[in-house]
């Protein structure tokens, strides 16, 4: 009776198959997770991220060999509600926040997360970007309403965490169909300077620096200096930057960069770090899009979850994470992207070739929400 | 008296007069009503303010409810067939009124109604009419399928069951179209009798429907069919109805098969006759896009996982030009599979044709609908063997030269007419004809010699005969139409080299006759073959053999060239991308494989070439360069070339079945246990030091440049133009816009204003300047519409309007892309006819197939494949004559399912509880669970007691919406622990006998409990011994004999029971007959067992003893102090009569004794004559009675008469009087 599952190997692109298969109720059954390392099967963070999965679902059935090479995953239905969550230290919050924001429009109740980690690394989008791009983009697809919010209530920096973050959303029923084929131009350029157990003077010198390359394009520049002490600060020091280009149109682009952990590598000049960061911010300009391109796969994957009507979606060059976000989709939905690209005009200066995204959506609704 | 009938005196119409001209003044018109504001504005004025908001308020909220929540308009342009369902009680005319309407509409005769039956009704609709028996399960999986239910009543009889059942269905599954239908009108005798009939069906079926719903009257029959002008009327009006569009089945796709073909290998079917078919199912899909390998239901068989589906072309296409007012006969198609007409016999694997010899001569442009509908099957089912043969094919890639001529001898053996070739007025019609095998023709020649025996085909023959020759003409001209055609339209994308083959065989086939004609010909007999020796003997086996290998090779080619320049394309790629490609190449290699065996297919149908073998290579290249342009390169990088991604890595698992072959997938290792990121790291080639990187980007921010439409200094300009012009009231000055631009708006007048003319830019410019003011007028119209409209617009226009946009963003977006791939980015579309490939089907499925009960495929979404408890609204349908009881087996339909399950009923207390109810409650919602397949939230469902036979008098048992679905229940039931007290000191008491362990007690510390007088209490801690016992306080205190009670709730959990009703797998007679699981009571009714009942509680014969009293006894001293009325008397002992009371006898003399004796004599003698005298009296006064009777009537008698005398004088002269007046009158006058 159940549907077929699906099969996999490796752990690359673990969430995003977990995530959908929690979505589409199709059972997966990952093989081979490292089962060629020094050190087989899933690692820390991964059973956090499967732990977070199982609080947010209800009736999910996950099992996992001896070694931890072979996981198999039985969705359950989507619980929501209020979660506390301990996010492992190995990867920043955001590894797990992204799974969430794909989640959480679909859950019976509004979900009310408290992930407590890293906050800021240099793997993962951090939650400062995720806040600021990624929510403005779910409101685009009719995600909105009370205390939609994500709060960084703590920072913590890379090695030791110690951050807490504090996720609201509200469900829907049904994705409304977005054309988002205008990125418009930027507007304005906002952004956090964040320190935390460092001198305050960093985040100074941070925005010093991104400003005097950016300012070449834009004035309207404004970059919040963000030092959290005591409580909040975490375990960790560390600084970074964040930088947010807004467009005509409502599209955000992001930028961020933040410094070596400690006793990670070779520390980083925060004049270095603040002119790479807006430098990154140009090449995301440069690559452009309505969609930032941490953020492709969650407008990719809310356009598939839509009702059956044509949602069209201009991107930058699609990231190696959305390509096989959508042979992912292809497998759980049967849905294909119709992908056009754009090429600029000769006269142009609008940066690279983009990237034009229409599918039809399959339809979903929301099963989990309960009707009264 | 009857033929005399006065004329009526007509109206005259005043034409003068008050009357006409108050008549007059009101056809005046409109000016009437603003006169009587004018002329009495008093009672137009607010009388009161709350009335009139009352009234505002009222008109608005009738407004408001005619508003429908606007949704997207996803009706696909051609759409799918209507589904009309003919329901009714048996004998009341189903299958007439179907043969009936397929006459009018196609002028066919159809003979038995078995499944389906699609015609081409009009220019733009096609229907599918089905009949529904009166099988419940019939009932309701065709309810969910209509979308016009034409509801036959007999009006002889009335109503009957199965109509409210099928209307309560339909309620349940969204409400399709209604229309009812009264037959069997003719007969009543009476026509008064007739009329009140009408009149009350009607009002009965406006209550179950809605007020004004539709019922037609079909008045009688003519030779067995119903009056043709009623039925052009329903026709009429099915033809022009409307449809609303049904939540359920514009969400689902589905399909209503009207052909079933089980594929399974025969061999294996011998082995063992009980193994899984793999079968393919037909029929038009409706609903919403179809993905390929999704999940679907067969309402009665149960999920099944599709394992292919295909689009075949359309056997009933509407016609294709749409300027003609009428359809001609060629277009008004028809097409039954199942219904076996015109010579078509439905087997369970194939359907056979007879088509007389006759036709072996006709015209394929001119043939009788007939038999157009005979081809068009055929043309179908040419398609699936054709998909078939690719099929072996493409699994034993190193023998392919073998299999078609396998597939050919095969095909001649059992599906003869399969490869028929086929009426077609698509593109495709020449591929068709040449796969003919040499079967068909015998067949086909049996069918003409048939044919011969009807009147009708003479002419045909004539016909044919006579136009043979022209038709040939025809044929080349229109071979080189459908040529062009064909560039443009040809769906699988020919490719070039084949279009060269295509064209060189057209030349070499010019001068001889057809292609098809030939070879029916050639088939016919040899000499002909001989004849047509200078064309290319196609159609020959070993051609097609060397035809598909050359065309296997070609397609290796094609594919291998695809990979070298695929590799060149992947330079241009980035590292990583490279990767991936590596891994895409063999895929990219397998799908060109596979394209190459498709274009063999083509090739195979077309056969119309031999000499295109010259040029193989230059043909492949073009063929590689076609398909460079077809699929862009990052689709190719994302999906692989095409979808068969799947197929590919199948091969590589399963070739030989014991070998694999093992590639080197270093990439896809490495990318298996990479970083799980979702950062794009950036480009390095990218140094933003550089002042040209950073000119590359300019004009992305609002300092760049802008587009010529959103300049800054054009948009100024713009606002210039609309508002530039102004007039100071007060000072009475008038600015103009600048000079250019008036210029620009006076140029329209022509005005001869040299200077401004000078301003002008230039006149060579006038073309372009027009433009631009069109465009100016047309911005500005659009401003002025917005911003005029802006007051009226509501939020639902805005949303009706914003749908709008998406409905025709939708419409254009894939529009022109080929069906081929357009099917993969939105799925099979709604309006295709598709071919369904369904593998381990249970053999009852074929084995049992009955094509009068339907079979539909109910597409369904992601997750519906899952199952899950489901809380649901439930009400006990009001006409069910018994409530339901917890536990007991239900049977539900819900969504496309029927199933048997478990429900257990439960009402929501007020904090949220859900607590169990042993029965439904009689007249009110309740709440039930159920383990059931997950349905969206909304769903309506129905539930049976039973779906065998007819036992309850009304069958819906229960009818419902689903609310939740969840992993978990949380239905309560309430449970008392009791406990007594042992101990109590004060206000605190021992309890024992309420728990067994002290862990159960330390669970429940602090909980509240009661005594049955009702003191309240909490548990406060275990004791250690006796093992249970604990220490509770209470606000009082207890009593030894006081119970104490502990209230919780204990979570019940639902029976897992997911049974599907498995109704088309029962033999054929049977289907009806479906029985699962029995309820308890009927379980215990069928084997005889009885509950041993309790014995107290049983009755038994009453006995009553006769009652005993004692006497009274009152004591003597009472009896003393009573008054002498209350005193007893009777038990006083009668006493002797005292002496002196006693009375001495009298004893007589003699003397004494003779003159008593005399007296006594004396007495008895007069009292005998006082006797007789008295009855002779008596006697004598009857008599006189008698005569005073008798004189009375005389005189009554005398009387009477001499009133009738007097009244008949009197009348006399009243008659006279008035006659005299009435001569008297006029002479008066």
């Amino acid at each position: 009776m159940a549907s077929h599952g699906l099969d996999y190997d490796g752990c690359n692109f673990f969430r995003q198959r977990l995530v959908l298969s929690t979505l589409s109720g199709k059972r997966v059954r990952i093989k081979n997770i490292r089962s060629k390392d020094d050190n087989p099967g899933l690692r820390d963070f991964e059973a956090s991220f499967i732990r977070l999965l199982d609080k947010v679902t209800n009736g999910s059935r996950i099992e996992i060999n001896q070694t931890g090479t072979v996981l198999f995953y039985q969705p359950g239905l989507l619980y929501g509600g209020s979660v506390e969550h301990e996010c492992n230290t190995q990867r920043s919050i955001g590894y797990y926040l992204e799974a969430l924001l794909m989640l959480a429009p679909f859950m019976k109740t509004s979900l009310k997360a408290t992930l407590k980690g890293v906050t800021n690394d240099h793997i993962d989008p951090t939650v400062d970007v995720l806040k600021s791009t990624a929510l403005p983009l779910m409101k685009q697809f009719g995600i909105d309403g009370e205390g939609f919010d994500l709060k960084v209530v703590k920072r913590g920096m890379a090695p030791g965490g110690g951050g807490e973050v504090v996720f609201i959303c509200p469900t829907r029923r049904t994705m409304r169909p977005v054309q988002l084929t205008d990125p418009g131009k930027i507007k304005r350029i906002r952004g956090v300077a964040y320190s935390v157990r460092v001198s305050p003077q960093m985040a100074n010198r941070l925005v010093d620096t991104a400003r005097g390359v950016l300012n070449k394009f834009i004035p309207d520049i404004y970059i919040y200096t963000d030092h959290m002490k005591g409580a909040n600060s975490g375990k960790s020091p560390g600084y970074g930057l964040t930088l947010v280009a807004e467009t005509m149109n409502g599209s955000f682009l992001s930028a961020e960069m933040s410094s070596t952990p400690q006793g990670q590598g070779d520390p980083m000049l925060p004049e270095d770090l603040g002119k790479n960061c807006a430098q990154m911010l140009l090449e995301e300009v440069y690559r452009g899009g309505c969609v930032d391109s941490s953020n492709q796969s969650l407008a990719l994957l809310l356009m598939t979850l839509g009702q059956q009507d044509v949602s069209k979606v201009l991107l930058g060059p699609l990231s190696p994470h959305t390509i096989e976000f959508l042979r992912h989709i292809r497998d759980f939905f049967q849905i294909m992207f119709k992908i056009h690209v754009q090429k600029p005009s000769e006269d142009e200066r609008k940066g690279g070739d983009k990237v034009l995204m229409t599918c039809v959506g399959v339809g979903y609704s929301n099963i989990n929400k309960t009707l009264k | 008296m009857e033929g005399k009938e006065k004329e009526q005196r007509k109206h005259q119409q005043k034409h003068s007069g008050p009357k006409a001209e108050r008549k007059k003044l009101k056809k005046q018109g409109p000016t009437t009503e603003e006169d009587a504001r004018k002329r009495n504005p008093k009672a137009f004025a607010v009388q009161s303010a709350v009335r009139m908001a009352k009234t505002f308020h009222r008109s608005q909220d009738i407004k408001t409810k005619k508003h429908h929540i606007p949704m997207v308009d996803r009706t696909p342009l051609e759409p799918p067939p209507v589904v009309i369902v003919v329901m009714g009680p048996p004998k009341v005319g189903k299958s007439t009124l179907i043969r009936c309407l397929i006459k009018n509409f196609t002028r066919q005769k159809l003979g038995d109604i078995v499944g389906p039956v699609t015609i081409v009704s009009g220019k733009k609709r096609r229907l599918t009419f089905m009949e529904c028996n009166n099988d419940i399960n019939t009932m309701i999986d065709l309810a969910k399928v209509a979308d016009l239910v034409l509801m036959l009543i007999d009006a002889s009889f009335g109503f009957e069951m199965e109509t409210f059942e099928f209307l309560n269905i339909c309620q349940v599954h969204g409400f399709p179209r209604i229309m009812g239908v009264l037959t069997h009108l003719d007969s009543f005798k009476n026509n008064k009798v007739l009329r009140k009939t009408k009149k009350n069906l009607k009002h009965r079926f406006w209550t179950e429907v809605y007020q004004g719903a539709k019922l037609f009257y079909l008045s009688g029959m003519v030779y067995g069919e119903y009056q043709t002008q009623e039925v052009k009327n329903l026709g009429r009006f099915i033809s022009v109805m409307k449809f609303r569009p049904l939540v359920w089945q514009t969400s689902h796709p589905y399909v209503l098969a009207d052909r079933m073909e089980d594929l399974t290998d025969p061999e294996t079917v011998r082995k063992d006759p009980k193994c899984d078919r793999t079968v393919s199912l037909y029929g038009y899909l409706r609903g919403t896009y179809l993905k390929n390998k999704g999940q679907v239901h067969i309402p009665g068989v149960g999920d099944f996982q599709v394992a292919d589906v295909n689009f075949l072309p359309d056997p009933c296409a509407l016609p294709a030009a749409q300027k003609k007012r009428a359809l001609n006969e060629k277009e008004r198609l028809l097409y039954a599979p199942m219904a076996g007409v015109g010579g078509v016999v439905y087997d369970k694997d194939a359907v056979y044709i007879d088509l007389p010899a006759s036709h072996v001569h006709q015209q394929q442009e001119e043939v009788r609908p007939t038999t157009e509908l005979v081809q068009s099957l055929i043309d179908t089912h040419s398609t699936l063997d054709a998909k078939m043969a690719a099929s072996k094919v493409s699994l034993f890639s190193g023998s392919a030269n073998l299999v078609p001529s396998d597939f050919g001898e095969g095909s001649g053996e059992k599906g003869g007419p399969q490869e028929e070739s086929v009426w077609d007025p698509n593109t495709q019609r020449e591929r068709r004809k040449v796969v003919f095998a040499e079967e068909d023709k015998d067949k086909e020649e049996e069918e003409d010699g048939d044919d011969d025996d009807d009147d009708d085909d003479d002419d045909d023959e004539e016909e044919e005969s006579g136009s043979s020759d022209d038709e040939e003409g025809d044929n080349e001209d229109s071979d080189q139409e459908e040529e062009d055609e064909k560039e443009d339209k040809d769906k699988d994308n020919l490719s070039k080299f084949l279009k060269v083959a295509r064209a060189k065989s057209d030349v070499t086939l010019e001068p001889s006759a057809p292609p098809v004609k030939k070879q029916k010909v050639e088939n016919k007999n040899k000499e002909q073959q001989e004849q047509s020796g200078e064309l290319p003997a196609f159609a020959d086996s070993e051609d097609e053999l060397e035809v598909s290998e050359e065309e296997k090779e070609s397609g290796e080619e094609a594919g291998r060239a695809g990979d070298s320049g695929h590799c060149s394309e992947e330079d241009e790629e980035d590292g990583e991308e490279e990767s991936e490609d590596e891994s895409m190449e063999e895929d990219a290699a397998d799908a060109t494989m596979k394209s190459g065996s498709e274009e063999e297919e083509e090739e195979e149908e077309e056969l119309g070439a031999l000499k295109w073998k010259d040029g193989l290579q230059q043909k492949a290249s073009e063929a590689f360069l076609r398909q460079q342009a077809a699929i862009p390169n990052l689709r190719k990088l994302v999906y692989g070339s095409v979808v068969a991604a799947d197929d590919s890595e199948e091969e590589e698992e399963e070739l030989g079945g014991l070998f694999r072959v093992s590639r080197p997938q270093k990439s896809k290792r490495f990318r298996a246990d990479a970083v799980d990121c979702s950062r794009f790291t950036p480009d390095s080639a990218h140094n933003w030091d550089l002042e040209e990187m950073l000119n590359s980007i300019r004009d992305c921010f609002v300092t760049g440049k802008w587009e010529e439409g959103q300049d800054a200094a054009t948009l100024l300009k713009e606002d210039e133009e609309l508002y530039g012009d102004f007039e100071d009231l007060e000072t009475g000055q008038i600015h103009k816009t600048k000079p250019g631009d008036q210029a620009e708006d006076n140029e329209n007048d022509e005005d001869d204003d040299d200077e401004k003319e000078e301003s002008l830019v230039k006149v060579d410019e006038d073309v372009t300047l027009k433009t631009k003011r069109l465009e100016k007028k047309q911005r500005l119209k659009e401003r002025f519409d917005t911003e005029y409209d802006d007051g009226d617009a509501t939020y639902f226009d805005d949303l009706k309007e914003e749908l709008q946009k998406q409905a025709e963003l939708n419409r254009a977006e894939f529009q022109d892309v080929d069906d081929e791939t357009r099917v993969q980015y939105e799925g099979f579309r709604p309006g295709m006819y598709v071919r369904i490939e369904i593998p381990s089907l249970p053999c009852e499925f074929v084995t049992n197939f009955d094509p009068h009960y339907p079979i539909i495929l109910g597409g369904l979404a992601s997750a519906e494949g899952n199952v899950g408890y489901l809380q649901m609204r439930l009400k006990k349908h009001r006409w069910y004559n018994r409530i339901l009881k917890t536990r007991d087996p239900l049977i539900l339909s819900l969504g496309w399912r029927r199933f048997q399950t478990i429900p257990l009923y439960h009402i929501e207390d007020h904090n949220g509880r859900h607590r169990l109810l042993k029965y439904t409650p009689q007249h009110m919602h309740c709440g039930a669970s159920i383990w059931g397949p997950v349905t969206p939230q909304g769903t309506g469902f129905l539930a049976l007691q039973t779906v065998a036979g007819i036992k309850a008098n009304f069958r819906i048992a229960a009818t419902g919406v689903v609310l939740d679905l969840d992993k978990s229940v949380t239905v309560v039931k309430k449970l008392k622990l009791i406990g007594y007290p042992y101990k109590i000191f004060k206000n605190t008491s021992f309890i024992k006998g309420m728990f067994n362990t002290v862990l159960e007690v330390a669970k429940f510390e602090g909980a509240s409990i009661r005594t049955v007088s009702g003191v309240r209490g909490q548990i406060k801690k275990a004791l250690s011994t006796p093992a249970g016992a604990y220490r509770a306080t209470f606000e009082d205190r207890l009593l030894m004999s006081d119970v104490v009670f502990l209230r919780s709730w204990f979570p019940v959990t639902v029976p897992q029971l997911y049974n599907p009703v498995t109704s088309l797998l029962l033999p054929v007679s049977q289907k009806d007959g479906w029985a699962g699981m029995r309820t308890l009571g009927q379980l215990k009714h069928d084997l005889g067992i009885r509950n041993k009942p309790n014995t107290d509680s049983l009755y038994k014969p009453v006995v009553r003893a006769p009652r005993h009293f004692n006497r009274l006894h009152i004591p003597k001293e009472l009896q003393k102090a009573l008054p002498f009325k209350s005193k007893l008397k009777q038990q006083q002992p009668k006493g002797k009569t005292p002496r002196d009371l006693q009375r001495p006898t009298v004893i007589r003399e003699p003397h004494e004794k003779k003159v008593a004796a005399l007296l006594n004599a004396l007495s008895q003698v007069h009292h005998h004559k006082r006797k007789k005298a008295h009855t002779a009296q008596h006697a004598k006064h009857k008599e006189f009675l008698q005569e005073k009777g008798k004189q009375e009537e005389a005189k009554l008698k005398r009387q009477k008469e001499a009133r009738k005398k007097l009244y008949k004088t009197m009348g006399q002269t009243d008659q006279k009087n008035q006659r005299s007046s009435l001569k008297g009158g006029p002479k008066d006058d």
